[in-house]
């Protein structure tokens, strides 16, 4: 008996963050019939953080969302106020963007995409319940959603993307109250619902600096933080950044800070033991940066502007949940702060997230046909983070309505990839941000090259349109018949012993940029080779037989990736598997060897033994 | 390969004996010895119970020891009997039938230790060290084996991984905190704690030598004019007589070789005839194949002699064989002495321990610490990791960027990973169980 539905539609997107916005907008580009619900429809795509996208790891994330389709880069690069490129000292392959952003202008620019999509319907409504069907072998399909005003809706597939709102709970001080984010009513009802679906859970906990008014500040007592001048922008469909820059500014704490800080130690809501959930480690409050690292005399803090028409300052580096006195005077103590007016306290909130083994690769709930997870709900950090997400979670709803196999990005593709296998696989203990130093092929998976590695997985799903396609090829064409110029041309003999190296090995030096050679080598060329197919050639000549080596890896890899492990195998009685072991891999159910052998305490020693179990075909696994 | 079965093997060499042991391992083990022996009392874990070996029709055919390890307490971590019987061939092919027809099924090569492996007994290290104890001929090499089954290669292994995946967190700390206040590790340090590594991981190369020696054993040839004593020498070191000793000179005309343990080192020494210009067709052949035993050989003694003094012909083989140990033999007779040369007696046994433990150490050099290495694939694993290091230090002293530098430092984590089995398995692991003896 299925329940009267008021209307109906292919795929419910549940929330309208970074996740929410990318799932939306790729279903709708498949062509199917999709509703975007919020709680709040003026705060679509709010950046509820920092006001940046981007960043080391980050920014390669967003060019991948770009490669696929997603609208993350194309609206950074329309609101963007300052870019940098980041990681420049080191090699290519960890060169990062990053901008930060008109946080309002970042809404409406988002937004105004969203609607210029026909076959997204944006709703404002909070979902309160999932509607599910179980057959008699309990297996169980999602059917559609409860909204809080009593409508029912069908979908063939929602995607929930709540990010913090399911049981938030915010902390300034002792002072706690339920909420999403800062203003924002918590969603309550949803968080009961998904805990009734059996599905594991866990407290999270996440932090936000005090944000203070900018005509407050001595801004001449800082170290000024410019863009760069020629800006790199996050979408390959971008040609260029036209908007002027603004700057950030760098401000230390000092010894009177980390004084306040100290006294007030009892009144953290850290440390008082009021927070339960667990936050990054990776960016920690200023009150745990002062207990972790007392020997650091000074932490460094980051002004940036949150938009270009508001005052509003942010203090990156100052995430707190102290009461709101100590935080005055936190920022009181920091000079040219002295007499800020803070506009907004900061705050800690904790929220529920799903044990993101819950899902598979495809982002799909195990145990619930039909319902899909993206963004902070599974126990991940950030705006980028979120959104690689949701374009793989809405790109795989489409695909599992439309009666198609699931793509699946693998560890050698993308750092989405990386993100997706590493919380599948191993779920996460604090919220999961991504590091270019989880990638094994890191040399391969670089910003220049997001396109070659999965715009044709784009366009094949349907997101990349024929034109951008067209586009993308003639780049690769370029790039290859630059390529084979730089490969088989000589330099010009120098000096007496006439060394004369090919132009793609003189590129390996060190201090070599193919500026340096573009005059010999563009009169062999019929095109004139853009800036990006220029890099891309430098880039490979230099990485060269690093890549290579990595090639080989990546290949040994993908044979271990090959051996599939069916979802029916059976791991209870497996001798020479501990209980523990069993445990992981029953919760877990790892779709191939490659990735039960990531899931941490799966020893190499479990590895042989399922390695020998499948290979006697025990559950019927396959290689293929 | 694995199931839930029990396995049943002779775990001691084929063949008659004294004694032969059958081994079980698996769930059932108790109940199918127990069908096959007849014990006076219920048994004691771990402790051995004599019984009678029972045929079909129940009459005893050999009295037996049985004990018992119920599991997890056990070399595989399953249940085990061991069944000590006489090592009669006919009685233990018999016992491994009937154990058969109980549900026992025959191990396969190397399955006790793969279950060991696979039950956590013990890491991949420890399970290679167990095949070296197996087949060890000397005691040392079994107490280097059990020294390497305890951990100790592990244990060596530990703080230099420890070390290169600090130097790899700094590293990579530097990549994806680049706005953070990290400090960037200058080149210089980076170089210095690459070099921090290698000389280490390079000795430890070095003791391979010494390990090879230890686990397969060494050719050592006896070299020098005639008369010089070297079947004599030959004999001492042996302690027994068995090459022919005269008087006259050139009557070791064939090689004659005979196993020798030297503390522990099985050693295969070489007695050669001795040479000198000769026209006897016989002798020159002797010489000849003197020439092509020293070669092959992995040590060659060159035997000096006291009372005729250190003379012309000396001078050439010593220029000949370099490399060789030089022994000054027949000091009992009080004449000449020549300094650089390990003085003896072959007659009197004089100085026949200290040439014995110079023998040694000079075949220990680097091989002071416990962990030595005396596995191939060891080896050639530390080797490659030592060459990625160098990769390293050149990528870092070229001013590559860290990322490619780091490439560099994972290759040689690895390779180390590889050895103590703490990274991800490959097909060498089907490798090393099958190269397992059955029942070991």
């Amino acid at each position: 008996m299925s329940p009267a539905f008021s209307e109906s539609y292919d795929v419910i997107v549940v929330g309208a963050g970074h996740a929410g916005c990318e799932a939306a907008m790729a279903c709708a580009r498949m062509g199917l019939s999709t509703v975007l619900a919020t709680i709040n429809l003026d705060l679509i795509a709010q950046m509820s953080c920092n006001p940046a996208i981007g960043g080391i790891a980050k920014g390669h994330l967003v060019r991948e969302v770009d490669a696929l389709g997603g609208i993350m880069g194309c609206v950074t690069d329309a609101v963007g106020i300052q870019f940098r490129l980041l990681n420049t000292s080191r090699g290519p392959a960890v060169w990062s963007p990053r901008a930060q952003c008109d946080k309002k202008q970042y809404r409406v620019k988002m937004r105004q995409v969203l609607e210029s999509e026909p076959g997204l319907k944006i709703k404002q409504a909070e979902v309160v319940d999932l509607v599910i069907e179980e057959n008699t072998n309990k297996d169980r399909t999602l059917r559609g959603v409860k909204l809080r005003d009593g409508r029912t809706i069908g979908a063939g597939a929602v995607v929930v993307t709540t990010g913090t709102f399911l049981n938030g709970l915010i902390h300034v001080g002792e002072t706690t109250y339920p909420a999403g984010r800062s203003g924002e009513p918590p969603s309550v009802l949803l968080g009961e619902a998904l805990k009734q679906l059996g599905l594991r859970t866990a407290r999270l906990k996440t932090g936000t600096p005090p944000r203070l008014d900018a005509r407050s500040i001595d801004w001449s007592r800082f170290e000024k933080q410019p863009g760069d001048a020629d800006p790199v922008p996050f979408s390959f469909r971008t040609l260029k950044i036209e908007r002027e820059q603004v700057a950030c500014y760098v401000a230390y704490t000092t010894e009177e800070t980390h004084r306040i800080l100290q006294a007030s130690i009892a009144k953290s809501p850290l440390y008082s033991g009021q927070i339960t959930g667990i936050g990054p480690r990776y960016c920690p409050s200023i009150e745990d940066k002062i207990v972790k690292f007392p020997d650091k005399t000074r932490h460094q803090i980051f002004l940036e502007p949150e938009g270009v028409d508001t005052n509003e300052i942010y203090v990156n580096g100052m995430s707190t949940s102290m009461p709101i006195d100590v935080q005055t005077a936190v920022v009181h103590s920091i000079p040219g702060l002295e007499n800020a007016e803070m506009i907004r306290p900061g705050y800690a909130i904790e929220y529920d997230s799903v044990d993101p083994t819950e899902l598979d690769r495809a982002l799909h709930v195990k145990s619930v046909r039909g319902l899909f997870l993206a963004g902070q709900i599974n126990g991940t950090s950030g705006y980028e983070e979120a959104a690689c997400q949701g374009i793989m979670a809405g790109i795989n709803a489409a695909r599992y309505v439309q009666g198609r196999e699931p793509v699946v990005l693998d560890r050698t593709q993308a750092y989405t990839g990386i993100l997706i296998d590493d919380l599948v696989a191993k779920g996460t203990n604090e919220p999961y941000r991504m590091f270019t130093s989880r990638a094994e092929f890191r040399l391969h998976l670089r910003i220049d090259n997001a396109d070659r590695r999965l715009t044709p997985i784009g366009h094949e799903v349907g997101l990349i349109s024929s034109a951008d396609y067209a586009a993308f090829l003639e780049k690769q064409e370029h790039i290859l018949e630059l390529g084979r110029v730089v490969r088989s041309m000589l330099m010009p003999a120098s000096g007496p012993d006439g060394d004369r190296p090919t132009v793609a090995n003189y590129l390996k030096r060190p201090e070599v940029r193919i500026a340096d050679v573009l005059p010999l080598v563009a009169g062999k060329l019929d095109f004139t080779p853009t800036r990006a197919e220029l890099e891309a050639v430098e880039i490979e000549s230099k990485y060269e037989g690093y890549l290579q080596q990595q090639e080989r890896q990546i290949e040994r890899l993908k044979r271990s990736e090959k051996v599939r492990i069916p979802a029916s195998f059976q791991y209870a009685g497996i001798p020479g598997l501990s209980r523990e072991i069993t445990e992981k891999l029953v919760r877990v159910r790892p779709s191939t060897l490659g990735q039960a052998s990531r899931i941490p305490g799966v020893t190499p020693a479990a590895i042989v033994v399922l390695q020998a179990m499948i290979s006697v075909g025990r559950g019927a696994a396959s290689v293929d | 390969m694995l199931s839930d079965d029990t396995i049943v093997a002779l775990s001691t060499p084929p063949g008659r004996g004294a004694i032969s042991t059958i081994r079980f391992s698996g769930p059932e083990s108790l109940k199918i010895a127990r069908r096959l022996v007849r014990l006076p009392d219920a048994p004691q874990a771990r402790r051995a119970t004599l019984g009678e070996f029972c045929d079909a029709d129940g009459e005893a055919a050999d009295e037996v020891l049985l004990t018992w390890f119920p599991a997890p307490n056990s070399y595989s971590g399953e249940e085990v009997v061991e069944v000590s019987c006489h090592g009669a061939p006919v009685v233990v092919d018999y016992f491994l039938r009937c154990a058969l027809v109980q549900g026992a099924r025959l191990a396969e090569p190397g399955e006790f230790t793969l279950r060991a492996f696979t039950h956590g007994r013990m890491n991949l290290a420890q399970a290679e060290a167990v095949r070296d104890l197996v087949e060890a001929q000397t005691l040392y090499q079994a107490k280097v084996a059990v020294q390497q089954m305890e951990g100790a290669l592990s244990r060596r292994m530990a703080p230099l991984k420890q070390e290169l995946v600090d130097l790899i967190a700094l590293l990579e700390a530097g990549i994806d905190f680049a706005e953070d206040d990290v400090s960037v590790a200058p080149p210089e340090e980076i170089t210095r704690r690459i070099e921090a590594l290698r000389a280490p991981l390079e000795e430890w190369l070095a003791s391979f030598r010494f390990g090879r020696v230890v686990r397969e054993g060494l050719t050592m040839a006896i070299v020098g004019r005639p008369n010089v004593g070297k079947s004599s020498l030959f004999n001492r070191l042996l302690e027994r007589e068995r090459a022919i000793v005269t008087a006259s000179a050139g009557t070791t005309r064939d090689l004659v070789s005979e196993t020798l343990n030297l503390e522990g080192i099985p050693v295969r020494l070489v007695d050669t005839a001795g040479i000198r210009e000769t026209s006897d067709e016989a002798e020159s052949i002797g010489v000849r194949r003197s020439f092509e035993a020293s070669a092959e050989a992995d040590v060659t003694l060159l035997v000096l002699d006291a009372v005729s003094g250190v003379g012309e012909e000396d001078r050439v083989l010593m220029s000949r064989f370099p490399s060789a140990v030089l022994v000054m033999n027949k000091i009992d007779t009080g004449k000449n002495a020549f300094d650089g040369a390990q003085r003896c007696s072959a007659l009197t046994g004089d100085g026949i321990s200290a040439l014995r433990r110079a023998l040694v150490a000079r075949l220990s050099e680097g091989a002071a610490e416990p962990g030595f290495l005396t596995n191939v694939r060891h080896e050639r694993l530390i080797r490659e990791g030592v060459e990625a290091l160098e990769r390293a230090a050149d990528a870092t002293r070229g001013g590559l960027p860290h990322e490619m530098i780091l490439l560099d430092l994972y290759n040689v984590l690895r390779p180390l990973g590889a050895i103590t089995g703490e990274t991800t398995v490959e097909d060498i692991l089907n490798r090393i169980f099958s190269t397992f003896c059955i029942g070991k």
